[in-house]
């Protein structure tokens, strides 16, 4: 109790509670610039952080984080651009909520679901820390590599009827992730080696600019076609009415604890990120959508419904609470995110890991302190920024498709700092994905597959091939282990389901095709 | 044409009048209102990262100029030694190098140390073989015995064949007749993870990381002459007390500072005086012998010497696990 006390001392004095509003506020600008990411603040705060003192350093880190998180969704529901891969699920259907004038409806439900999964990681982590890092250490290769194919069949899900496009596409995206040193032997991997070898190419093709490129600078140039051919006409967004209201919420009671659960455990597997845990929360989504009427002609997912944006900004809020799991009761960071928060806490001379619970219980309790008040500060500075976010798409449309590009240019140099021929390199990737993304969306082809084969691939790719190795090549290391010879049956159901389900609305098309 | 032959020629004039402006008699290098970046070629908060940031900590106490630390991570460390290696050689821009800069020249990721020059040599961060708690080996010859019975059945992780550890798993493998499996994981934290979860048999860490995770390592031998300066870890034998003498292969992270070739002497021997300074101070010193580093000091042309020396220990090594470039 005395330690509990003497932790909320550390936090509830002015000068840190400035400094958790001050890092909630710059995370929320930086989260909602597409490309920087919430590592990438904290990075940039940590010579700042190191010269408070620990708690109070923590505090403005973790605000960060948790504003960074949050402000990601701003220009994903109204731009259709995920600030950062927080948000990438988020633009299905945060973004036709915004076509359909519900973009601050979108944006409070948002806010909503971000604290939702914020406070309850955060109670997850405070009553259960040590129990849920014991059972992530069952998580070996052999269960990461099922894991990251169950990840591969949400390609089914959120390609909708454009099925085969989904998985060509998703294809392409796994490619991508060939690119680059061999994970295992780290042997280059490619085209042209002579040529490329000493290029940025060399260490592969990064996630964000990627994102960039294919949300971003590709939904740029498409609406820019629009403009052109006089299609495009700037969305309206009322604030009318524009509360939720609360029932709306208890209504996806059972979505939001599914999505909290799913961000927790996800965020507390080393390495797997909250970008896998957005995408499987957006899965559950659309089973809930999908079966909770019987109705088939209740609205679809991807068509602006606000389930598909409270699902993965429960599981990305979530993530950071789950991240933090093995990071204070292991030592292991969950993220790159948490990465940068332990060598915060080693410059400080504190040894995270088992010790921490004993040796340094206040700082323990401070932490979380800090956690839930950064959480309720981001609720609060997002709920008046709503109020002037959505004001970005009264700017005349010649005006603001330029300055998303050169924004979506300046975010994916900045990816890589003061690295300026890998930043030059990424830029370029970024326009070059871009402008195929473009074309893409012009023929109907879905882009997310893409993203996820390029995240999955990597992780797939790697402990596919080290569970082989540890296994000394036998294939039944994957029935063997409980955990993952359940997620190959859950990846099984899950094709067996979308194909189930694309022949049922090919089907329906065919005999209501009058209707519509 | 004249007019423009002319204009050429003014111009030239005015450049080589500012650059003169710009250029030697200067008494006072860096300046105080100047900013030396070290790039540090890995990710913020990793255990390079955090000796660099102390090291430089120290440095701004000589110096009227600013010394920041720069991030930039990616492919081992060969992205950020190639960004040093494509800014001006001035003394502006210093590599936190060692024997990443080694492995990654070797493997022909960068051109790496060939265009570099030593500034200082700092210290070994000695590496430890470690088995989980629950695992039925006491000692690294029991664990040998076992694994000699079964060839390749025990698994010996690493962080990533391109880094130090890779290196050292593969060294001590081909040492020992390849009776492990060796098998790399993807950085630190994740050889870490996957240890704790006991899905790999052996791991090899640094002593912090063992230090920090004493509950579940059992480690069985640190890979250096000298025994641990971390009170904890002061009775794990040494691999000559282990009765490995004839170990040949590298003790750890070697890590060193380095500019691009080309830059000029007396720029670098400020670098080096200031380097020094920090490296001798109290603080860094006790920093060191807390972290367990073991100070391996050279400097300038001397540091030259020792990466050449390194090449030689760890070229054997890369070519035989298959990781030299061709």
């Amino acid at each position: 109790m005395m330690e509990l006390l003497a932790g909320i001392a550390l936090i509830a004095d002015p000068v840190t509670i400035m400094w958790i509003v001050f890092g909630v506020c710059f995370g929320i600008v930086l989260g909602a610039i597409p490309g920087l990411t919430a590592t990438m603040g904290i990075a940039l705060m940590l010579p700042l952080a190191i010269r408070l003192a620990t708690a109070t350093g923590m505090a403005m880190l973790l605000a960060v984080y948790s504003g960074a998180i949050i402000g990601a969704s701003i220009p994903a529901i109204l731009l259709g651009i995920p600030g950062n891969p927080n948000a990438i699920a988020t633009v299905y259907d945060g973004y036709p909520l915004t076509q359909k004038g519900r973009g601050a409806e979108a944006l409070i439900a948002a806010t909503v679901a971000s604290l939702v999964g914020g406070i309850g990681s955060l109670i997850l982590l405070a009553f259960f820390a040590p129990l849920i890092a014991r059972f992530t250490l069952r998580f070996g290769p052999a269960e990461r590599a099922a894991l990251a194919l169950v990840g591969l069949t949400i390609i089914a899900s959120i390609s909708g009827r454009r099925l085969v496009k989904g998985v060509l596409m998703g294809a392409f995206g796994l490619s991508l992730a060939f690119l680059g040193p061999d994970r295992i032997t780290q042997t280059m991997r490619l085209p042209l080696p002579a040529i490329t070898a000493g290029t940025p190419l060399a260490a592969g093709i990064q996630l964000v600019p990627a994102l960039i490129g294919l949300f971003g600078i590709s939904q740029a140039l498409y609406d820019i076609d629009r403009l052109r051919s006089g299609r495009l006409s700037p969305p309206q967004v009322s604030f009318r009415g524009s509360f939720p209201k609360p029932r709306v919420f208890l209504r996806m009671w059972r979505l939001m604890i599914e999505s909290l659960g799913i961000g927790t455990f996800i965020g507390a597997i080393p390495g797997a990120g909250a970008s896998i845990a957005v995408f499987l929360s957006y899965q559950r989504a659309q089973r809930r959508t999908a079966s909770s009427d019987g109705d088939t002609r209740a609205p679809e997912l991807g068509s602006g419904v606000l389930e598909g944006v409270v699902a993965p900004e429960v599981a990305n809020n979530a993530c950071k609470g789950g991240a933090l799991i093995p990071a204070l009761s292991l030592g292991i960071p969950g993220d790159a995110a948490t990465a940068v928060l332990l060598g915060a806490l080693l410059i400080k001379g504190v040894v995270p890991g088992p010790t921490l619970f004993i040796d340094e219980l206040p700082l323990v309790y401070a932490i979380l302190f800090a956690l839930l008040l950064a959480n309720i500060f981001m609720v609060v500075f997002q709920l008046l920024g709503i109020r002037v976010f959505p004001k970005v798409l009264a700017t005349p449309v010649a005006i603001l498709l330029p300055l998303i590009l050169v924004f979506s240019l300046l975010g994916s140099y900045a990816v890589e700092g003061r690295a300026i021929m890998a930043a030059s390199f990424n830029m370029g990737v970024a326009l070059l994905l871009g402008i195929l993304g473009f074309f893409l969306k012009k023929n109907d082809y879905p882009i997310a597959p893409i993203v996820l084969g390029l995240i999955l691939g990597d992780m797939l790719e790697q402990n596919f091939r080290r569970a082989m190795r540890l296994a000394r090549g036998d294939y039944t290391v994957f029935l063997r282990s409980p955990i993952a010879l359940a997620f190959l049956l859950l990846a099984v159901a899950s094709i067996a389901y979308a194909v189930w389900s694309s022949r049922q609305a090919a089907a329906d098309e065919k005999e209501g095709s009058g209707e519509d | 044409m004249m007019r423009r032959v002319f204009v050429l020629a003014v111009g030239l004039v005015l450049m080589a009048a500012f650059s003169h402006a710009a250029g030697p008699p200067e008494v006072e290098w860096p300046g105080p209102d100047r900013t030396i970046s070290v790039v540090v070629p890995f990710s913020a908060g990793g255990g390079t990262d955090l000796i660099f940031r102390e090291l430089v900590d120290e440095m701004n106490k000589y110096t009227d100029a600013e010394i920041i630390v720069d991030n930039i991570g990616g492919a081992g460390s060969a992205t950020g030694t190639n960004e040093v290696l494509g800014l001006p050689a001035d003394g502006y821009t210093v590599l936190a190098s060692g024997a990443h800069t080694v492995t990654a020249t070797l493997q022909g990721l960068t051109e790496g140390y060939r265009e570099l020059e030593g500034i200082i040599g700092l210290n070994w961060d000695p590496f430890i073989v470690a088995v989980h708690r629950d695992a039925p080996w006491e000692t690294f010859e029991e664990l040998l015995a076992a694994a000699a019975e079964d060839p390749e059945a025990l698994s010996f992780g690493n962080a990533g064949m391109g880094g130090a550890t890779g290196v050292l798993t593969v060294g001590m493998n081909l040492h020992f007749d390849e009776v492990f499996n060796v098998t790399p994981f993807d950085g630190g934290a994740d050889l870490i993870a996957n240890f704790l979860g006991q899905h790999v048999d052996i791991g090899v860490f640094s002593q912090t990381e063992v230090a920090e995770h004493m509950g579940e390592m059992r480690p069985l031998m640190i890979v250096h002459p000298e025994r641990s300066t971390i009170p904890e870890l002061s009775d794990v034998p040494t691999y000559e007390e282990a009765g490995y003498a004839d170990l040949n292969v590298p003790f750890g992270s070697y890590r060193s500072l380095s500019v691009r070739a080309g830059t000029p002497q007396d720029r670098k021997e400020i670098l080096s005086d200031i380097a020094t300074q920090a490296f001798e101070s109290d603080r860094f010193q006790e920093y060191m012998r807390r972290q367990g580093l073991l100070p391996e000091y050279s400097r300038l042309d001397g540091l030259d010497a020792y990466f050449a020396e390194l090449e030689n220990l760890f070229y054997p090594i890369l070519e035989a696990a298959d990781l030299l470039a061709d």
